[in-house]
């Protein structure tokens, strides 16, 4: 019990070294929600594209994609960070918001367009039939339902996003991550910070899964 | 030139193919208004590409398509506009499966013809007692059976004031207990004056409610003329052939 209490204080009472966690908790949730954000309007246009008629935006489309899906996220990063932005005064929140937004983005891309194109193509006719311009159709009646079958993809994908931001200590940002190894640096040790970091995201991916859950049981109930 | 007289749809040598396959061999043909056309003929013979170049779901190769008058080739900027002249039923319904099915009858007018909400939902319940589904108006078309779905189909089609409508194969997906509700409809559409077009291999419908029968045969319009010229005397060989499976 003394070495539990010991450990709690050294690692987070003493110099309000808590403070690292909270901080870096704000910095990652701020860059996931942000990023999730403009990961999803990214990935809508993308997949947009992928299943237009217009060559040149689908090839425009596809391209993007397999950029971000066959690069690691922590070179988009860099690059992001050193050669796009470099001689720029962008904070480096902003960096890594676009960064794994612009990640984020080609995955839900894939998955947006997947479930566009599962939805039965007799809905686009039927939606055009009936006096529909393009858009109109895509958006009340093809994304409407694209939507509720992605659901579940879409939630993996959050998950997936929030747990990727622990690179940002790559462009020297204190999130959650590196927040937890500051503290293991001036401790020296290693459990008590680390498996609290690992509490944490464990706490907020699940999190994610309630409440999709939640929305995609709500979808559901009212088609039955 | 009388009101009787009024061309709805006319085709002019309407070619369709899909890559090397001929489906469409020139079709032209006229569709007054008030007519109801059946359509019929084996499978594969190109009736429903022929109804879908009509309202330019599929894009004619070659030809022309006139709807009341105005070149639908010509026009393909307006196809929006065109098409909400021409209502269009299709076999496997295509309900929009999200909406309730008021919602699926009203949706339209209102995005499409910005039309104010309230007269809209009123004029969808009108609809929906047309084809005898008031009580189903805030259900969901997966709570439908078949032929509820496609009499649904058929307001959501109506809800646009069409002036023409095409049914592909209307009752082929529905079970056999099903399909007269679906006629019903139908004749009474036919009865309040609708132009309609109609590929259907329900024979019974043709004979009784048409003007006129079209056969086709391998992407053109092997024989043509009144349900009992092509019935009782068909002319075409293969007609004969046709009707003798099928009757
Ligand atoms: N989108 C398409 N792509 C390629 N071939 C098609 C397409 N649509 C129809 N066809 C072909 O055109 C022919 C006529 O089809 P269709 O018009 O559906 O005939 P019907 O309605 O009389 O049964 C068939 O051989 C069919 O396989
Ligand atoms: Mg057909």
């Amino acid at each position: 019990m003394d070495g539990l209490y010991n450990a709690i204080y050294k690692n987070f009472i003493r110099d309000d070294r808590y403070m690292y966690i909270l901080n870096g908790l704000k910095i990652t949730i701020i860059i996931a929600l942000a990023a999730a954000v403009l990961g999803m309007v990214i990935g809508v246009v993308m997949a947009l594209g992928k299943t237009s008629k217009n060559k040149i935006f689908k090839a425009l489309a596809s391209t993007y994609v397999e950029l971000i899906r066959g690069t690691p996220t922590v070179v988009q990063l860099l690059i992001i960070y050193y050669i796009i932005f470099g001689s720029t005064a962008v904070p480096k929140l902003m960096v890594a918001i676009v960064a794994f937004g612009i990640n984020s983005g080609g995955y839900v891309a894939e998955i947006v367009r997947a479930g566009i194109q599962a939805v039965d193509k007799g809905q686009m006719e039927a939606a055009r039939s009936l006096g529909m311009p393009y858009g109109m159709a895509m958006r009340h009646i093809i994304m409407a339902q694209a939507f509720r079958n992605i659901l579940p993809a879409l939630t993996n994908e959050f998950i997936t996003l929030l747990k990727e931001t622990s690179v940002s200590g790559f462009i020297a940002l204190d999130d959650l991550t590196k927040g937890a190894d500051i503290i293991r640096s001036m401790t020296f040790d290693p459990y008590t910070p680390l498996l609290t970091a690992a509490a944490i995201y464990l706490v907020l991916t699940n999190l994610i899964s309630f409440i999709f859950g939640k929305i995609e049981r709500r979808m559901r109930i009212s088609e039955q | 030139m009388s009101n009787e007289d009024q061309v709805m749809i006319e085709t002019v040598e309407l070619c369709k193919n899909f890559g090397e396959l001929e489906v469409l061999k020139g079709i032209t043909t006229k569709v007054n208004r008030g007519e109801v056309i059946s359509i019929i003929g084996p499978s594969g013979s190109g009736k429903s590409t022929f109804l879908r170049c009509i309202n330019l779901l599929e894009e004619p190769t070659s030809g022309e398509v006139y709807i009341e008058g105005i070149s639908v080739m010509e026009h393909k900027k307006d196809i929006n506009k065109l098409r909400q002249k021409v209502g269009m039923v299709f076999q496997q319904f295509n309900l929009f499966p999200h909406l309730k099915v008021i919602d699926n009858v009203a949706l339209a007018p209102i995005k499409v013809k910005k039309l104010d909400k309230e007269a809209v939902y009123a004029r969808a319940r009108q609809l929906l007692a047309r084809v005898g589904l008031s009580d189903k108006a805030e259900a969901y078309p997966a709570q439908l059976s078949g032929g509820q779905k496609q009499r649904v189909a058929i307001a959501r089609a109506l809800a646009m004031d069409p002036d023409v409508m095409l049914f592909d194969e209307p009752t082929s997906a529905l079970d056999p207990e099903m399909v007269g509700e679906v006629l019903d409809v139908m004749k009474q559409l036919a009865k309040d004056g609708m132009t309609m077009l109609v590929v259907s291999h329900e024979m019974g419908f043709a004979r009784e409610v048409s003007d006129r029968v079209l056969f086709m045969d391998a992407g053109i319009i092997a024989e043509e003329g009144t349900p009992a010229q092509i019935f009782s005397n068909p002319q075409n060989e293969r007609t004969r052939a046709f009707l003798g499976k099928v009757l």
